[in-house]
């Protein structure tokens, strides 16, 4: 594990690097691998955050704040989490892992043609999965980071969140809690025109054949925030025909701040705010992305995506952020009788019930 | 029936439906059953009746109500009495203001329903099983019943009989006369018993693999189910598929300048015939005539549907269309491989999509739809096209007939007539040629024969309601819900639109947005009025409307399905199409602004016609 190198470009990572890397590192990764297009970037592996603590004399602090909390005790808890983050947020990043982002940072704003171009930096889950992540704090998102110096802060303070009080209390609660680590991801932030979110399946009706698109102006901040009621979409996997579409006037929609940091929210010119904001080679585009990234993780995907303003799709199409439906019902099974064979069916369908009294 | 207050919307009684000015006693030239009678007031009123605008969008002729018995003699002997499908037995119908209504008679008896069960399961297997040999006795049925009917002689009276009747030959001309016109009236009814023999196995088939279809892929497209099953070389399209032909063999043989738009069938003819080449492509004509210009001029269920053989105009339109086409480069061909391809990458995407379990299923009912549903496909042009075009012209004969001894003053008011009454006036006729006795025909049948003609002239400004009576709490007749798509869902959207609205939803039945002018089209015959990027709005199409398809830029109709003629012609078109609106052509005027949305399948009024 001490062998594990402090930083690497996303497109390198496989998701056996998961351990070291994080499980958000290693998904853009392998998906890089299967030719899905993923913004650039690069992570940060565990090894890294083990330099920090080392290098800064912080496991001291840590481990006196920890020995004196009381479990369940809120005031205390919080008193320890203030402790060690503000010993951490004192502490520089080592001069190794400074050099490497600010290399790792020149190649992306080499790739993407900016000096300082912005980057989301989140931090990247160790074996756990999502949901108890979110317990332990491993859920911090950084926005719009320009500039070496800030992406150092960012990938900082992804690392305090490991302290926050409820990551603490969970870890304490937990009989055998690993030592606490992460992972950080760094990726180029897409200026997008439009962005939004698809289901590879009707979540509503569990279809299969169909992908659910919900797309808006802008960033995809105003969707993913519910701000705007986005174009809704339903095309056909099969055919990539649109089946159902509703266009909504979008009011809003969030742009990069021209002064260069994060993002602002303004009105959506009238002309365009009643207007499908995705033409057919976009939905084109999006549907097959879709496919390929289902098709990559083999199962249904609810997938953040985005694309870049000015390009012409399928170039300029991003995936974001991939994660399993969980929450799909599954498609209704049809009353076919045992074995589902098809004369008992088309018999069933002039009104002979089924053997085994089955309702239709 | 018990009177429970459906959730589906209310129609208006069918006894509080009033005769339309000027037609006091309309009734009379209606059968006696066919009426909405006060001896059955309370049940008819508790009975759900729809218009049946797909096969009766225009008043009903008298003679032409044959058009409704003997197909629902037919339907109901092989659905009720032959098949016994267990919840369903057959259609009735009832006439208002000369619109024909019907409705379907279940069957509520749960143990009637099991005992029907076992009765269908046997019989329906059977026929499942030997599809192939079945339908192949069918068709060979078919032609020689159409070869019969072309033979069949519809005798003069004459002067005096021939020397054959005198040496015991033939028989007397006033029975070849009566024996003429009852086995034409025989023949009719064993077409329409052929026609329904196959037709109900073969759209459950289909039924039953899109009800599969939507309960794994609920959002699948009716079209796409469609698509996978439609046929690729099914007889339906060989009449257009030879025009196509020929128009291609004129401009080979340097004959295409004949062609010209505004031309008569016979100014084409008589320019051809002044060439070498000419006569060679009318030869050619010739041999396509027989049978496939016996394509009709519309769905055959009223005489004035005629064949391409009547109404040359039809074809000839078409042909200059295509000559026209094909000199300016176009591509005419029906893209059978791309439809091909595109049948299979459907059946083969949304396979993929089916659990390793259903696969089998689904190939299963795929291929069982793939099976019988040419037949589906194919009857059309043997019964309600063939057949019937040459059988109301053996009608006509016998019009002729009696015009030449003056009991009418036109052989076509023949179907002003009953049949009935067309064999009483037959009676009268043989009766006084023989005796020589003074006929009362001709007094006594024109005057019927006018007022009759005015009548129906004026139910033709009348708007008939979509449904009369009380809907169903639930459809649950297979046959109503296959061939007329009648849905919980359909009837609920008649009901508001009782109300009227500048909104009329049907189905989807084929994709794309379209804004443009309304062309409310109400028969064959007006199609000429329809202008380049017209919206066609009609009670519905038949194959006979095939010129008009590439002058279009989208169809609405009142009533059909996702398979109706004019969902399956918009799909190859790649025309927006919604069908089964119920009262578009009530509701939109000519001139009109509309939005088809034939995705989603709703039509807009958009605003009014100028003026």
């Amino acid at each position: 594990m001490a062998e594990a190198p402090l930083t690497q470009t996303l497109d390198a990572l496989r998701s056996a690097d998961e351990p070291a890397f994080g499980g958000k590192s290693a998904s853009l990764g392998q998906m890089l691998s299967g030719g899905i297009p993923v913004p650039p970037g690069f992570a940060l592996s565990t090894a890294a955050f083990h330099a920090f603590v080392r290098e800064s004399g912080l496991q001291r602090t840590i481990d006196d704040a920890l020995s004196h909390m009381t479990v369940g005790d809120v005031d205390s808890v919080s008193a320890a989490s203030r402790t060690i983050s503000e010993a951490m947020r004192f502490a520089p990043v080592p001069a190794a892992v400074e050099e490497e982002i600010a290399a790792r940072y020149a190649e992306v704003a080499k790739a993407a043609g900016q000096e300082e171009p912005p980057v989301a930096v989140r931090s990247s889950a160790v074996g756990e999965d999502s949901s108890e992540a979110t317990f332990a704090g491993q859920q911090e998102t950084y926005l719009w980071v320009r500039g070496v110096e800030h992406v150092c802060d960012a990938v900082r303070d992804c690392w305090v969140s490991l302290f926050s009080p409820p990551a603490i209390s969970y870890r304490a609660r937990l009989a055998s809690a690993p030592e606490p680590a992460m992972g950080v991801t760094v990726q180029l932030m897409v200026d997008a025109a439009v962005s939004g979110v698809m289901f590879t399946c009707n979540p509503v009706s569990g279809d299969r054949s169909m992908i659910a698109l919900n797309a808006s102006w802008g960033l995809g901040l105003a969707v993913v925030g519910g701000e705007v009621t986005p174009d809704d979409l339903l095309v056909s996997k099969v055919t990539g025909e649109v089946v159902r579409e509703q266009v909504h006037s979008k009011e809003v929609e969030y742009v990069p701040d021209p002064q260069g940091r994060g993002a602002v929210r303004v009105d959506v010119p009238a002309e365009r705010r009643d207007v499908r904001c995705l033409d057919d080679a976009a939905i084109a585009a999006l549907v097959d992305v879709a496919r390929r990234v289902e098709r990559f993780f083999g199962s249904a995907q609810d997938i953040e995506w985005a694309i870049a303003r000015g390009a012409q799709p399928p170039e300029g199409v991003y995936i974001v952020q991939s994660r399993p439906v969980t929450t799909a019902p599954p498609a209704e099974k049809p009353p076919a009788p045992a074995g589902g064979d098809a004369l008992s069916m088309v018999m069933a369908t002039f009104g002979v019930k089924p053997a085994g009294g089955g309702q239709r | 029936m018990a009177s429970t207050t459906p959730a589906t919307g209310s129609f208006p009684s069918p006894y509080e439906v009033e005769t339309l000015p000027g037609c006091e006693g309309w009734e009379e030239m209606y059968p006696y059953y066919g009426r909405f009678l006060e001896s059955r007031r309370e049940a008819d009123e508790g009975r759900f009746w729809f218009w049946n605008s797909m096969h009766f969008p225009e008043p009903m002729p008298a003679f032409d109500v044959i058009c409704i018995d003997s197909p629902y003699q037919g339907i109901g002997s092989w659905q009720n009495r032959v098949f016994a499908v267990p919840p369903a037995m057959g259609i009735d119908w009832r006439v208002v203001n000369g619109y024909i209504y019907i409705t379907g008679n279940p069957v509520l008896d749960p143990e009637k329903v099991a005992e029907r069960a076992e009765v269908f399961q046997k019989r329906a297997g059977y026929y499942y099983e030997n599809w192939d040999e079945l339908y192949g006795t069918w068709r060979s049925n078919m032609e020689q019943l159409i070869k019969e009917l072309s033979e069949l002689e519809v005798p003069d009276l004459p002067e005096y009989e021939p020397d054959e009747v005198v040496r015991g030959e033939q028989n007397t001309s006033f029975y070849r006369v009566q024996d003429a016109y009852s086995r034409t009236l025989r023949m009719g009814d064993l077409m329409w018993q052929h026609h329904f023999e196959l037709l109900l196995l073969g759209y459950g088939a289909y039924q039953t693999l899109a009800e599969f279809c939507k309960a794994n892929l609920p959002d699948i497209p009716d079209q796409h189910i469609a698509q996978m099953v439609a046929g690729i070389d099914v007889i339906l399209f060989r009449p257009d598929q030879e025009l196509r032909r020929l128009a291609r063999l004129a401009i080979e043989k340097g004959v295409d300048g004949a062609f010209r738009q505004g031309r008569t069938p016979e100014e084409i003819d008589a320019e051809l015939a002044q060439s070498e080449a000419g006569r060679e492509w009318l030869e050619e004509l010739e041999k396509v005539k027989e049978p496939w210009f016996h394509m009709a001029t519309g769905d055959g269920l009223y005489h004035f549907y005629r064949s391409w053989l009547d109404e040359p105009a039809i074809p000839y339109a078409s042909l200059i269309g295509h000559v026209a086409a094909l000199r300016a480069g176009q591509e005419i061909e029906r893209p059978t491989e791309q439809i091909r391809e595109e049948r299979d990458r459907l059946a083969d995407g949304y396979r993929e999509l089916l659990d390793e379990s259903q696969r089998r299923t689904f190939d299963d009912l795929l291929n069982l739809s793939r099976r019988v549903f040419p037949y589906v496909e194919e009857h059309k042009f043997f019964c309600d096209y063939w057949f019937l075009t040459s059988w109301w012209n053996k009608i006509r004969e016998f019009g002729a007939l009696l015009a030449r001894h003056g009991f009418l003053e036109d052989g076509e008011d023949v179907f002003h007539l009953t049949r009935h009454e067309v064999a009483s006036a037959l009676d009268e006729l043989t009766l006084t040629w023989a005796t020589g006795g003074q006929p009362a025909g001709p007094s006594h049948w024109p005057p019927i024969v006018a007022r009759r003609k005015e009548i129906l002239e004026r139910f033709k400004q009348w708007n008939p309601p979509p449904a009369l009576g009380t809907p169903p709490e639930k459809v649950m007749d297979p046959t109503l819900i296959m061939l007329w798509g009648i849905t919980d869902e359909r009837i609920r959207d008649w009901a508001s639109q009782v109300e009227g609205g500048s909104t009329l939803s049907g189905a989807p039945a084929s994709p794309g947005t379209v804004e443009g002018v309304a062309r409310v089209v109400r028969s064959v015959d007006q199609i000429g009025d329809v202008r380049e990027g017209e919206i066609l709005v009609c009670g519905a199409t038949s194959p006979a409307w095939a010129p008009i398809f590439s002058k279009i830029s989208a169809t609405v109709t009142d009533v059909g399905g996702v398979m109706s003629h004019a969902a399956i012609v918009c799909r190859e078109y790649g025309l927006p199409a919604v069908v089964g609106t119920g009262r578009a052509t009530a509701t939109i005027k000519t001139g009109q602004r509309v939005r088809v949305d034939g995705t989603n399948g709703v039509v807009t009024i958009l605003e009014d016609a100028d003026g």
